[in-house]
């Protein structure tokens, strides 16, 4: 039996459908549940991911069943019926996606009957399943990228070579997730390919269509999205590569070399396009050593994130800036496998005593770095792991106060900063980063 | 048996005339309320919106030293992130500790739908009570444990023997009514049942014996006759509270503000008043009638103090209570020259202006009304929704705006299409509309906004002073609309506003 949570950073599968709706080139969620969940739902990621907004058919503009008590006891399957009719006539989209809640699912509704009827016409509408019972908002971007692109999407006998679609990131729950998904872009456009980032706002809905005609799936997750990069292989013959998203120099140098392999991209392409991106990055990091060093800002860190960002950030962070990081907390409810297999690529990296700590729970995590960095009460002479930083959400505020320790939100919930193109991964990621941490360092210094 | 004995609230459509979906004049609202036919409609489209629940916890999440436990799914509770900053702040600018409350959620799965929640839910009542020692535990009750069936009152009835905290449930799925206004009804049939609100001997009080101590019964006495209990909303913030704590004041009346902000010392106080007073005709009926019955405190929906008009009735139908009535009207005419006087620069600037209100119901009816009084052209209003304790601004509004063509409506699509057509001068509206409105391209202000006055006379100049600041510049929205597209079909636009209500 899983346990109650405190402070949870996740909502259910229907929360992270819509999110992940949210950010595809118009397709229009048609939300099968009472009235509240769409809109209570769509804020709660907007706010948590540094602001987001509700977008063209987000928010308050997402059409649903708004199921009440009759529909709970007679059936909602005729409202839905309705509700799907009155928008193929009002909303513009290429896709509709009925999504259920748990309401619906719990008394049985047909949805799947309901939606089939519409495919039988020829509508472009496909049906998830997203009760929060059948998991939280990480399981519904796979639940919604299932139904789009191993579901709807036909299979295609062309083939482009250069061509890579990119997932994994998660939009909302990855509060930064344009801003990366653009870098990974352009970094894999460098080296003369074709990317799908599907989820910013160059993208139109033929991206999606072009995606299994592609050569190569990149997932930036260990966990998230690689059974969906699977099923899509087994239907469109697209392999998959697993990766961690790169943030920093260091790891998109690594990330470009292992691409290049992969997407038989010549070697001497890839050495140039790293030479020019390195110049670049140093050409601003070199600068910035005066005040980083004689400020003195090297810390230890805790890291709190979900999985998608974790490693990739204790390598940033202990990589190009030199930092300590204690202990990196995954806030992400995983299962066993998914453990493994994150405990697996964090020893790959292995870094010295850095302890990767799977808690979802904000108390716990709180008491859990008191409990393994205690603080100085009243010795003498006591390494109380400072100057600290914690690299973690919006909640880990009030922890780093108690603590005197400095605190930059980069996971969700980041509410108290807005995020629009800011990205971290890549080389440009790697400045935005930097200066985000220092930023944070320089006005109240000492 | 009556509401208040039961373990959960009724929702407003089983106790009062209500509705969502309405287009007509007022007087054709008022018919159509009173007839039952406002309870029939409904529409062939709907858009999202929020829930009772929703309303229930950003009410909660006031009430200082205390936890919330929500019981559901792990999605339900999750805007709590963005509630308690609101109401971090909310209570910074109440004088009260900011600190958010501890909220956890029992995270329902596949497995506790078919076997249920209970366990999981005596265990986080459990947990919460000892982890963070807070003077109360709301327990709120969300769609799923009221599908399956778990007894939630019996838990609460079991942890508050053992628990520290006073444990309160709040019974408030979303499936019941797509009105949310049934919510301040399930936070206040949560405090009704579960809170002491009286105060205890010992603790706020030493019981004297009798014939000593008079002259402190006499003061008591004497002031407790001359206390109001001010019910305030979320939408009311501490700038509007104030005024009208300074205007009674005035009047020699003392005030207490409840139940948004109060915690269980001040919740004991609330049956020490002479008056109960809502600030909204729509939000406490339920409560301030119960508080009628178990402590015979009378009780006034005098509408909103919103304009001149009715600042002064809500002020004057008060002071009838305590013979001040004349007092009253004298310090409204000493109020309103000045005010005015301050407001005078202004009116030029928005007389004539066309708008376009959304909103909360009797705001918006109220606000409508002093809008027209100071010279701009009101188009048309929307209600989010009409309940019977709307009706006395209505039949005001009857006679006022006879010909606007006014909406019961939340819905976003017939928002946008009567903006498109009626491309009003300004929007005064709900908060969460101001992003469509400035996409559209229209200059707008918030309704209400706890940071600004709204209320009595200081509510004025800032209104004035808003909309003539809406008017200054507006290129944002210009610009904005020029790069936006909507998701409605174009033949939408050709389509009136309310072509999917339907009887």
């Amino acid at each position: 039996m899983t346990s109650f949570v405190e402070k949870p950073r996740s909502a259910c599968a229907l929360a992270g459908a819509l999110s992940t709706i949210s950010a595809l080139p118009d397709v229009i969620p048609i939300v099968h549940t009472s009235m509240g969940c769409g809109g209570n739902l769509s804020g709660a990621n907007s706010f948590g991911s540094g602001y987001w907004g509700a977008g063209y058919c987000g928010g308050g503009s997402i059409p649903t069943s708004a199921v009440t008590e009759t529909e709970i006891v007679f059936g909602g399957n005729d409202r839905l019926r309705e509700e799907i009719v009155s928008t193929l006539e009002l909303i513009d989209g290429q896709l509709y996606i009925v999504a259920t809640g748990c309401m619906t699912e719990m008394i049985g509704d047909d949805t799947r009957g309901v939606t089939n009827d519409f495919i039988a016409e020829g509508k472009p509408i496909i049906t998830v399943s997203t009760p929060s019972f059948k998991g939280d908002s990480y399981s519904g971007y796979e639940i919604v990228l299932n139904g789009i692109f191993n579901g709807y999407l036909q299979k295609t006998e062309r083939t482009d070579p250069k061509l890579v679609n990119i997932f994994g990131v998660i939009p909302a729950y990855d509060p930064f997730f344009r801003g990366d998904l653009e870098e990974m872009a352009r970094l894999i456009r460098a080296l003369g390919l074709e990317a799908n980032t599907f989820f910013t706002p160059d993208q139109t809905f033929e991206n999606v269509r072009s995606a299994p005609s592609a050569a190569l799936n990149i997932v930036f997750s260990r966990v998230w999205g690689t059974s969906f990069a699977e099923e899509f292989e087994k239907k469109h013959g697209t392999p998959y590569w697993a990766t961690e998203l790169p943030i920093g120099p260091e790891a998109s140098d690594a990330f470009l070399s292992d691409l290049a392999e992969r997407t038989h991209v010549p070697r001497r392409r890839v050495e140039e396009v790293i030479d020019r991106e390195n110049k670049i990055y140093y050409g601003y990091f070199e600068r910035t050593a005066d005040v980083f060093c004689d400020s003195d800002f090297k810390y230890y860190a805790f890291t709190v994130t979900n999985s998608n960002y974790a490693i990739p950030l204790v390598r940033y962070a202990r990589n190009e800036l030199g930092w300590v990081v204690l202990d990196v907390f995954v806030t992400d409810q995983l299962n066993d496998i998914q453990k493994k297999t994150l405990l697996r690529a964090f020893e790959d990296i292995r870094f010295d005593d850095t302890g990767l700590l799977f808690e979802t729970d904000a108390g716990a995590i709180a008491r859990a770095m008191v409990r393994r960095h205690p603080e100085n009460r009243g010795e003498r002479y006591f390494d109380g792991h400072s100057p600290l930083f914690i690299l973690g959400s919006s909640i880990e505020k009030a922890v780093a106060q108690k603590r005197g320790a400095a605190q930059l939100s980069i996971s969700f919930p980041a509410f108290n900063r807005m995020i629009v193109d800011r990205g971290y991964a890549g080389y440009r990621g790697g400045l935005h980063l930097f200066e985000d941490i220092v930023g944070s360092l320089v006005f109240p210094k000492g | 048996m009556s509401y208040y004995e039961q373990a959960a609230p009724p929702v407003r459509d089983q106790r009062l005339k209500i509705g969502d979906s309405f287009a007509g004049s007022a007087r054709e609202m008022l018919e159509c309320a009173k007839s039952g036919c406002m309870l029939q409609r409904n529409r062939l489209f709907w858009q999202t919106g929020a829930c009772q629940m929703a309303l229930t916890i950003m009410m909660a999440a006031t009430v200082e030293r205390s936890a919330i436990v929500m019981h559901g799914p792990i999605g339900c509770g999750t805007q709590l992130h963005a509630l308690c900053v609101q109401t971090g702040k909310g209570k910074t600018k109440r004088g009260k500790q900011p600190e958010p409350p501890a909220w956890l959620s029992t995270n329902l799965q596949e497995s506790d739908v078919i076997g249920g929640g209970e366990l999981k839910l005596r265990e986080a009542i459990e947990y919460a009570d000892r982890e963070f020692r807070p003077e109360i535990i709301f327990v709120v009750s969300t769609c799923a444990p009221n599908i399956i069936g778990d007894d939630v009152e019996e838990i609460v009835r079991r942890a508050k023997e053992s628990s520290a905290a006073h444990v309160v449930s709040l019974h408030c799925p979303g499936f019941k009514s797509r009105v949310v206004a049934s919510a301040y009804d399930a936070f206040y049939h949560g405090l009704l049942r579960h809170l002491p609100l009286e105060p205890e001997p010992w603790r706020d009080f030493v019981p004297h014996t009798s014939g000593r101590d008079d002259f402190g019964q006499i003061k008591y006495a004497h002031i407790k006759a001359r206390t109001v209990n001010l019910w305030n909303a979320t939408s009311i913030g501490p700038g509007d509270e104030g005024e009208l704590e300074r205007l009674l004041g005035a009047l020699g009346l003392k005030t207490r503000v409840f139940a948004e902000y109060s915690n269980a010392d001040e919740f004991r106080l609330v049956s020490q008043a002479a008056l109960n007073v809502s600030m909204c005709d729509v939000h406490d009926d339920y409560m301030l009638s119960f508080l009628k019955e178990k402590f015979g405190t009378p009780y006034i929906m005098a509408g909103m103090p919103i304009g001149f008009h009715d600042t002064r009735q809500w002020l004057k139908s008060i002071a009838a209570r305590f013979g001040l009535e004349n007092e009253a009207d004298r310090l409204a005419d000493n109020e309103e020259a000045a005010a005015r006087e301050a407001i005078a620069p202004f009116l030029p600037k928005i007389q004539g202006k066309r708008v376009l209100l959304c909103g909360g119901v009797v705001r918006v009816g109220t606000e409508a009304i002093f809008l027209k009084e100071l010279g701009m052209e009101v188009l048309t209003f929307r209600a989010y929704h009409y309940e019977s304790g709307a009706e006395k601004i209505y039949e005001r509004v009857a006679d006022e705006l006879p010909c606007a063509r006014i909406a019961v409506s939340n819905q976003l699509f017939e928002f946008c299409n009567q903006i498109k057509r009626l491309k009003p001068d300004l929007v005064i509206s709900h908060n969460g509309t101001q992003g469509i409105l400035a996409k559209l391209g229209v200059p707008s202000i918030q309704l209400f906004d706890v940071d600004r006055s709204f209320f009595g006379y200081a509510g004025v100049f800032s209104l004035l002073q808003r909309i003539a600041f809406a008017f200054r510049n507006t290129s944002y929205q210009k610009r904005l609309s020029a790069h936006v597209k909507f998701p409605y079909r174009e033949s939408w636009y050709d389509m009136d506003a309310f072509h999917y209500i339907k009887d």
